[in-house]
């Protein structure tokens, strides 16, 4: 390297300054950081007005008069928590919803313990979730509900809508995995060679733990390296920093998957890709997206490389295999599945109020 | 060397004064034995075990006590450690020649692919490690164990194998994640000199640190998706599955101490109790289907 082209005065004095205004930085970081702060996630009112097991069902207090009859189920993924739609007061899914007037139910799938490692993705389908729109449907009345699902619970939902769509009036699914069969994602690559049985035997559950550090591992630069050194230098921002506690929190905030449904998730669609096309078997019954005739709302992110991929070519895969007369609406986020969801801008777009309006004289 | 040569004579003539003692003591325990015994009461099967004792250490010990014997344990004892010797030889011998080619091919690790490539990497130091441990000391830990506790024994030296294997593995896999770190700061010291040659060198620290992470964080993602990383992501999963399950074995043998219920035990149970509760629901949703007043 041609050392005399290098400007290391100026970069000595540039460095010189970045020193002082460190110890500026650590000083009104120091007192923030000792003071109380405000990084609690999920405030939003709601009552339990179903349990199953570890599963609760949360029904949101509404803020408004109802605009839209037909209730809103939200399913989440078995992977992290369902807080992340309510991270914040002003930064939250969930009032965006309320204060659209839908009238909100979310399942909270809570912390699986070894007695359910048996537990496969039928006992979530037909059995929780099945049990779960029941009662809301009982409650209210009605024969159909509107059911959004979310990353894992996205492919739940599609999976629920095509055995039971006598129940779905409207679908919307989030950052959802539904066409496996691609290497634009890490997840779908590494999966592949995934020795899950060893795994399943070994562990019972999957750790949290261990599915937070492969998740990390998707982009460790960003993830474990540049995450911090952004925190580093805005500690002395009070407001960064309760919402950087905050997103920490949800991010490793993550419960065991069941032993079962994870060696099923991975055989029958990460590596058999058999939802797509229409041979998963679900409780002796074969999954049939073709029975999803009901209006679906998909959103996905260009840049998602998470379980919750759902890239264009994927929905396009999906949309040629659901029937041609099925009302579709996508979205395309520029964001990946945590931003995807998180993100203040794409929280306001991912409220489907208008979608479920459209649908609501139907 | 000489020492031992002039010390082992004397050795072997202590030993045959012991033993000639011994036969000696027996001997006259075993004239001694049946007034002792009357004295002390002893009757019965007591009285014939500790006759029968006495026989066989009189026995044993006057065999003993005869020259001939005393060179021949002197032999046997020699032979050990020559056997042990010629057993760990050939193992010493392969680690020798491993810690050289290990040297000299870590040393070349990485060294042999540009950058934002990662095929072919030259791995061949961890596959010398792999190869010299299942050759030369893996099979110490697969010696058949005898007797009634050859169970547990070989549970040890299981769990010992698969620990030995995952950290080889871990190894492997630790070094090619590290990889990207090392090539990004080659790419960053590549692209500050074309920088340095235009005269576009950035005056602040935190733009050299954008350059690198940007470097880094392109490298990840070709590293993850390479057929190298993903092989050996496979391999560590599976050898961390596998040394958890010799774990789990040895821990299930440790926990039957206790009055705790095991792994087993409880999963046992939970299957019991998941597949109960599945017959209950399914016998509650026929019910249901058969009291609905449209169904009869």
């Amino acid at each position: 390297m041609d050392q005399s082209k290098i400007p290391v005065d100026l970069l000595l004095e540039n460095l010189a300054e970045d020193t002082a205004r460190g110890e500026e930085l650590v000083e009104r970081a120091s007192q923030i950081l000792l003071e109380p702060l405000d990084t609690d996630i999920a405030t939003t009112p709601y009552d339990i007005v179903y349990e199953e097991d570890r599963v609760k069902l949360k029904h949101y207090r509404p803020v408004t008069d109802a605009a839209i009859k037909t209730p809103l189920l939200v399913v989440y993924a078995l992977i992290n928590r369902e807080t992340m739609l309510d991270l914040q007061p002003g930064r939250s899914v969930v009032q965006t919803f309320l204060k659209g007037g839908i009238d909100l139910y979310m399942i909270d799938w809570g912390y699986p313990t070894r007695k359910d490692r048996y537990l496969t993705i039928d006992d979530h389908v037909n059995g929780y979730m099945d049990d779960i729109i029941d009662v809301i449907l009982n409650k209210h009345g009605l024969k159909q509900i509107n059911l959004m699902g979310v990353c894992m619970g996205g492919t739940f939902s599609l999976i629920y809508a095509a055995l039971h769509p006598e129940k779905v009036k409207n679908l919307i699914t989030t950052v959802t995995p539904s066409n496996f069969d691609t290497d634009q994602g890490l997840l779908h690559i590494w999966m592949k060679n995934l020795n899950v049985d060893r795994m399943v035997d070994a562990f019972g559950n999957i750790p949290g733990d261990m599915m937070n550090f492969g998740f990390l591992l998707l982009n460790p630069a960003r993830l474990m390296i540049d995450k911090y050194m952004g925190f580093i230098q805005h500690m002395d921002n009070k407001k960064f920093v309760e919402n950087f506690v905050r997103m920490e929190k949800w991010i490793f905030d993550s419960p065991d998957v069941p032993g079962e449904t994870f060696r099923q998730f991975v055989k029958d669609l990460y590596q058999q890709n058999l939802l797509i096309n229409n041979k998963m078997e679900m409780g002796g019954e074969r999954v049939d997206l073709t029975k999803i005739t009901m209006p679906l709302l998909n959103f996905y992110g260009h840049y998602d490389h998470s379980p919750s991929h759902c890239r264009e070519e994927s929905v396009r895969n999906s949309r040629c295999r659901l029937r041609a007369d099925t009302k579709k609406r996508r979205f395309l986020s520029p964001s990946g599945t945590r931003n995807g969801v998180g993100a203040s801008g794409e929280r306001r777009r991912m409220a489907p109020l208008s979608s479920l309006r459209d649908t609501q004289a139907r | 060397m000489n020492d031992t040569k002039e010390t082992r004579p004397d050795t072997q003539s202590l030993l045959e004064a012991w033993m000639k003692n011994a036969a000696e003591f027996w001997e006259t325990a075993a004239r001694m034995w049946p007034d002792a015994a009357e004295k002390m009461g002893l009757k019965g099967r007591t009285f014939d075990a500790w006759d029968s004792a006495l026989e066989t250490w009189q026995a044993m010990a006057a065999v003993m006590s005869e020259p001939g014997a005393t060179e021949g344990l002197f032999k046997g004892i020699n032979t050990v450690p020559s056997v042990l010797v010629k057993m760990i030889q050939p193992a010493l011998h392969c680690v020798f020649q491993f810690q050289l080619e290990w040297m000299e091919r870590a040393s070349r690790i990485g060294k042999s692919t540009t950058a934002y490539t990662f095929e072919n990497l030259d791995q061949e130091a961890f596959k010398a490690w792999k190869e010299l441990y299942e050759k030369e000391f893996q099979r110490f830990l697969k010696i058949p164990q005898l007797g009634l506790t050859r169970v547990y024994q070989e549970r040890m030296n299981e769990v010992t194998d698969k620990l030995n294997v995952f950290e080889a593995e871990m190894g492997e896999f630790i070094s090619i994640l590290y990889l990207p770190v090392e090539k990004s700061f080659n790419v960053m010291r590549e692209e500050l000199n074309k920088m340095a040659e235009s005269g576009e060198l950035p005056q602040r620290s935190v733009d050299y640190y954008r350059i690198w992470i940007k470097i880094l964080e392109g490298h990840y993602m070709t590293l993850f998706k390479s057929p190298e990383y993903n092989r050996a992501l496979a391999k560590i999963l599976d050898a961390l599955g596998e040394y958890t399950l010799a774990r789990e074995e040895i821990l299930q043998d440790t926990l039957k101490l206790f009055p705790l219920p095991t792994y087993k035990d409880m999963d046992e149970l939970y299957r019991e109790i998941y597949l109960l509760k599945k017959r209950i629901k399914e016998l509650e949703t026929k019910d249901r289907q058969r009291s609905r007043p449209d169904d009869t």
